[in-house]
């Protein structure tokens, strides 16, 4: 009795003082002024706990207007309607069809043809050649039986069995079915139920009656605290066991957790981060980077090409003019170059960011510090059609490590120190791998503890050919990691456009396990 | 790059080569040796025995077939070069082709060879043709640079001439044809004319292959002669030639294809090419030709970029086993490619090629050991400030894409005709949903509102992102600016809500601020404004219009702030 609801109490209360005369809910929401919803929460509530039973139910049929029997109150119903078009024909002479009904009353052809044909059964028309309607005089029953029971409901619902059966059965055929809602009649079921003590809740309300009620509370409230009348109170146990209601919290989005995460290890192991713009040149997206301006995934299909302006004005010097030698006679770097006019303006193009690489060729001619090493997490941008592999724009890790001491062999170590600290890997493949201005390359496959055996990034020492017109002359790796697949895993998704997703539940109740 | 089909038999009996019986090879072995040329397997068919392979190096054209791949691995068991009589001095030649004046105008350079006594099977004719393909489509850059073109010997007479005629001149029945066209017909009607006949349209005056004769073998490099260009299963005397504007890659190509058939039991005899015009070869040459030159590197250079002091020995026997010509001299090797291969541009290739002939397990991995300091940019810590703090405003945070649509970030805002409408535009547009460059954050978040009806209110999310501003007296035509955007949308949703926000944030960052009215037509008038710190605008916020909200079909009213991280990096 502890755990009593306030309004349980209540109903409690009220059906001791009842004891012979089982009262309905309606009796019950008098005898304790409670509000509908109230009386059947609490009612509900202590048929659960066995407090209270159902003595008796029976089940009424309550009769009520729909929308469309209030519109036919106000506009007269299909089947007077119909009665009095076939008199008015009656007395112009007119031949009148139903279609000529439908089209004259603006009426639904099924509710036409279901009002003639009562009418021609009551003999009211006759149906004659021609499929014309006539008016024999005779009165329609069924037209004064609706008539009634619309006056008769408009003032409110009353019982079935309250109407004389003509009436009844008149209601019962415009009553809503199912397969048609245009009726003007409703027939629902309305469950009494009456209800008495059970000895368990007998036994409580007797309780509650030597002690009272008064004293238990829900809430402490600021009052309570200040006089100090919570002494005397009983508070209410909750039922602790029910579901929470549920909240919106303010939080990060769990892929930029995850690259957070990244940024995070990055940072600690040394790296520096960079950044740059999302449109870039020709120059810089590519041609810094010693691929070849003839090159396959230079083409239209690859990169997205700037509308305006479509140049930039300049290329910054000394660069342009070192770059164009490189390719074309490989100067300066101990290249033979790749031996083709370079065309300059191409230089200019401006084009969406293609890869991260961009950014470390920027920060190369920019003059990074020598030991150094950078990152970026860079928005970049490929010529592909969107699906659950490719997004149109998508976050490339990527960056460069400059630094006497570099070589293969570091740059394997620097590879080995990313599979651990960023996969969490400890077995590691290293695969022979072809990027346009590494050489060599490497492609670093981790065992992933969920995903198996899994390209983790690829790498690679730049070319001399990228380095040297950029004005640095120590060995620089270049590395990129592929982190999105490993981020789908730590989110539990498998389409990688929800990483971008616009559907704030998902996003609400996306979360990571890295 | 490309990814052929092979068959599993063609391959195995390739890599055992002409005089030793093929043998089974488990398919992880195989995936071992595939490292040697940097291929990955991406399918097998067992019940085909079909290969599915993928090959990376875009400047290794000759691997891009069952015969390079099986050369490759050939090459490193038995440890040293396959040597070809043919590139050595030819003992004679077929004969001559002879290329017509004006040619350097039009497609200037050819080479050709002829092959003998290789009876075309099934899978060897299906692995030419994809081998042809893949190399004018991918190195040729669709025919443009290279072309090739594969002929039945047995009807051509030499001399074949390498001509040029003007478009209505000439007539032969092209395959795939049962007429004879005119070659101006063909460009117009046949369908590899109008796929490729942009490589030399716009000249008077096409270029053609045709015999003493006067039989036409080919129209290069559009379509081949069905009478004499069309090698069937059984033939086993060819002719191969090979068009392009490149002298080396149009030499190098012919030189892959006679390595190719020279594998499959051929014997190959070169043609005499007779240039009107001096070129790099001369004006008399015969090809197949080996052009490439010996070049001497220290071996300090291989061993300090590799960190591992292999010494002479150990480089000398790496490159042999992976198809060079080596003299080691001292503390000196010269290196030579073999005359299938054209990629050594510098040092660094060499050194990659002795790591995979070694194999990268032979190299232990070693820490990089020099100390750097760890760091993120100003504004990326600002960017982080900004969104702990929204974060604890109780603010969802989300992450959009930046490239959009016109509509999204324009239309819909009713910004269309103002000031607020620049935003950078693609000009290759894929689909008109992916076409620009979003300049600012809010509709971003008003496409997830759209989205989330469903979502129990209050909805408040925001997102710390690049958007494209045009300017033109940026660098590269607009400013990449790291932006706030934040919106909030429920039945309730009101201008001082988020005012509330901005000024909370902008009080925890230590920037005072005033607001401005503005008049931005996505917003109501008269409840928008512009953020205002030490004097420049850094944002605004406003009560979204109704409008706006209807065209993104949204049915609770919302407030929205848009911010430039960048500025509060400005001194105050």
């Amino acid at each position: 009795m502890d755990n009593l609801h306030p309004l349980e109490s209540k109903v409690l209360l009220a059906l001791t003082r009842q004891p012979d005369a089982p009262p309905t809910l309606d009796q019950l929401a008098e005898s304790t002024g409670l509000e509908p919803s109230q009386l059947s929460m609490a009612v509900e509530w202590l048929l659960a706990k066995s407090l209270i039973a159902v003595q008796a139910e029976t089940v009424a049929h309550i009769a009520s207007l729909t929308p469309i029997g209030e519109l036919f109150f106000e506009k007269y119903t299909p089947i007077e309607r119909v009665l009095s078009a076939a008199r008015e024909a009656g007395q112009t002479g007119k031949r009148l069809t139903i279609q000529d009904i439908q089209a004259k009353e603006a009426l639904e052809p099924s509710d036409v043809s279901k009002a003639v044909g009562t009418l021609k059964k009551e003999g009211a028309i006759l149906i004659v050649q021609g499929g014309c309607i006539e008016s024999t005089g005779r009165n329609s029953a069924t037209a004064e039986a609706m008539r009634s029971l619309l006056q008769e409901l408009r003032s409110g619902q009353r019982e079935l069995q309250s109407f004389s059966e003509p009436l009844r059965s008149v209601l019962q055929q415009h009553a809503v079915k199912r397969g048609n809602a245009r009726e003007p009649f409703r027939i629902d079921e309305r469950v009494t139920r009456s209800f008495v003590l059970t000895p368990a809740g007998q036994e409580v309300a007797e309780q509650l009656s030597r002690d009272g009620v008064a004293e238990e509370v829900s809430q402490l409230t600021p009052e309570l605290l200040k006089e100090g009348a919570w002494r005397t109170k009983r508070f209410r146990k909750y039922t602790i066991s029910l579901r929470a209601p549920r909240i919106a919290a303010g939080k990060r989005h769990p892929y930029r957790e995850f690259l957070d995460l990244v940024k995070l290890k990055l940072v600690s192991m040394g790296f520096q981060e960079m950044r740059g713009t999302l449109v870039e040149t020709e120059f810089w997206n590519m041609d810094a980077l010693f691929m070849p301006q003839f090159h396959p995934a230079r083409d239209i299909h690859d990169v997205y090409f700037v509308k305006n302006p479509t140049h930039a004005r300049t290329i910054a010097e000394p660069y342009l003019t070192q770059v164009t030698q490189v390719h074309e006679k490989g100067t300066g770097a101990g290249s033979t170059g790749w031996g083709y006019a370079f065309d300059a303006e191409r230089a200019k193009r401006l084009v969406l960011r293609s890869q991260g690489t961009a950014v470390s060729a920027r920060t190369l001619a920019a003059g990074a510090s020598v030991p150094g090493k950078y990152f970026s997490i860079a928005r970049c941008f490929r010529y592909d059609q969107v699906d659950a592999t490719h997004a149109t724009d998508f976050f490339q890790v990527e960056g460069i490590v400059l630094g006497s001491d570099i070589n293969f062999r570091t740059l394997l170590g620097l590879l080995n120190l990313f599979a651990r600290e960023v996969a969490q890997a400890k077995e590691v493949k290293f695969l022979p791998a072809y990027f346009p201005f590494t050489e060599p390359s490497v492609e670093m496959h981790v065992r992933h503890p969920k995903l198996g055996w899994m390209e983790l990034g690829g790498a690679g020492l730049f070319r001399p050919e990228v380095t040297t017109p950029l004005g640095v002359s120590v060995p620089v790796i270049a590395w990129g990691l592929g982190l999105d697949r490993m981020a789908m895993v730590a989110l539990g998704i498998h389409d990688i456009r929800d990483l971008f997703s616009a559907d704030l539940e998902f996003i609400r109740t996306m979360r990571g396990s890295f | 790059m490309p990814t052929i089909s092979l068959q599993r038999d063609d391959l195995e009996a390739l890599i055992a080569g002409q005089d030793e019986k093929p043998a089974r090879i488990p398919l992880d072995q195989l995936e071992q040796w595939l490292m040697l040329v940097k291929g990955e397997l991406k399918g097998h068919n067992s019940e085909t025995g079909e290969l599915r392979i993928e090959l990376q190096d875009s400047n290794r054209p000759d691997l891009w077939c069952c015969e390079g791949i099986a050369r490759q691995i050939r090459i490193k068991q038995r440890g040293s070069a396959i040597s070809y009589p043919f590139f050595k001095k030819p003992k004679g030649v077929a004969g001559k082709l002879v290329v017509a004046q004006g040619m350097d105008q039009v497609r200037p350079y050819v080479a050709a060879c002829t092959a003998v006594g290789y009876r075309v099977t099934a899978s060897g004719l299906t692995q030419l043709i994809q081998t042809q393909e893949k190399l004018a489509d991918i190195f040729g850059r669709k025919r443009r640079s290279v072309s090739i073109g594969l002929y039945r010997l047995a009807p051509i007479v030499f001399p074949v001439s390498y001509d040029l005629v003007k478009p209505d001149d000439v007539r032969f029945t092209p395959l795939g044809m049962e007429t004879m066209m005119t070659l101006r017909e063909i460009l117009m009607v046949h369908p590899k004319g109008v796929e490729y006949g942009g490589i030399v349209g716009g000249h008077d005056r096409l270029p053609v292959l045709r015999d003493a004769k006067g039989q036409v073998l080919s129209f290069p490099p559009i379509i081949n002669s069905r009478e004499i260009g069309e090698v069937q299963v059984g033939d086993h005397e060819l002719f191969v030639e090979v068009t392009g504007t490149d002298l080396s890659m149009v030499a190098l190509t012919l030189n892959v294809f006679a390595a190719n058939l020279a594998d499959r039991g051929a014997v190959i005899t070169p043609v005499e090419i007779h240039s009107p015009v001096k070129t790099d070869f001369g004006r008399r040459w015969s090809t197949p030709i080996d052009f490439g030159a010996p070049r001497t590197i220290p071996l300090k250079a291989i061993e300090s970029a590799l960190g591992e002091a292999l010494g002479g020995k150990e480089v000398t026997s790496a490159l042999k086993s992976y198809g060079y010509t080596v003299k080691s001299a001292g503390q000196k090797v010269a290196v030579q490619l073999p005359p299938y291969r054209n990629d050594l541009l510098h040092t660094v290739d060499v050194v990659e090629d002795v790591a995979i002939s070694q194999g990268y397990a032979r190299f232990a991995p070693v820490m990089p050991s020099q100390f750097t300091v760890g760091g993120l940019s100003r504004l990326e810590q600002m960017a982080d400030r900004v969104r702990h703090l929204m974060v604890g405003l109780e603010f969802q945070e989300i992450i959009s894409n930046i490239m959009g649509s016109h509509q999204d970030f324009c239309t819909r805002m009713r910004l269309d005709g103002t000031e607020w409408a620049k935003v950078v535009e693609v000009d290759n547009v894929m689909s008109l949903s992916y076409s620009c460059l979003r300049q600012w954050i809010t509709p971003s978040l008003l496409q997830v509102e759209t989205n989330s009806s469903r979502a129990f209110y209050p909805h408040r999310m925001f997102e710390v992102g690049e958007v494209a501003i045009p300017d033109a007296s940026a660098d590269v035509g607009s400013r990449t600016v790291t932006m706030l955007g934040a919106v909030i949308a429920h039945a309730g949703a009101h201008f001082s809500e988020i005012h509330s926000c901005l000024d909370l944030l902008l009080y925890y960052l230590d920037r005072p601020f005033t607001l401005e009215p503005v008049d931005h037509p996505s917003f109501l008038d008269g409840r928008a404004g512009k953020i205002v710190s030490n004097g420049r605008v850094i944002g605004l916020l406003g009560e979204v219009h109704p409008e706006v909200l209807e065209h993104w079909q949204i049915g609770v009213p919302a407030v929205a702030l848009e911010l430039e991280i960048d500025r509060l990096l400005e001194d105050v």
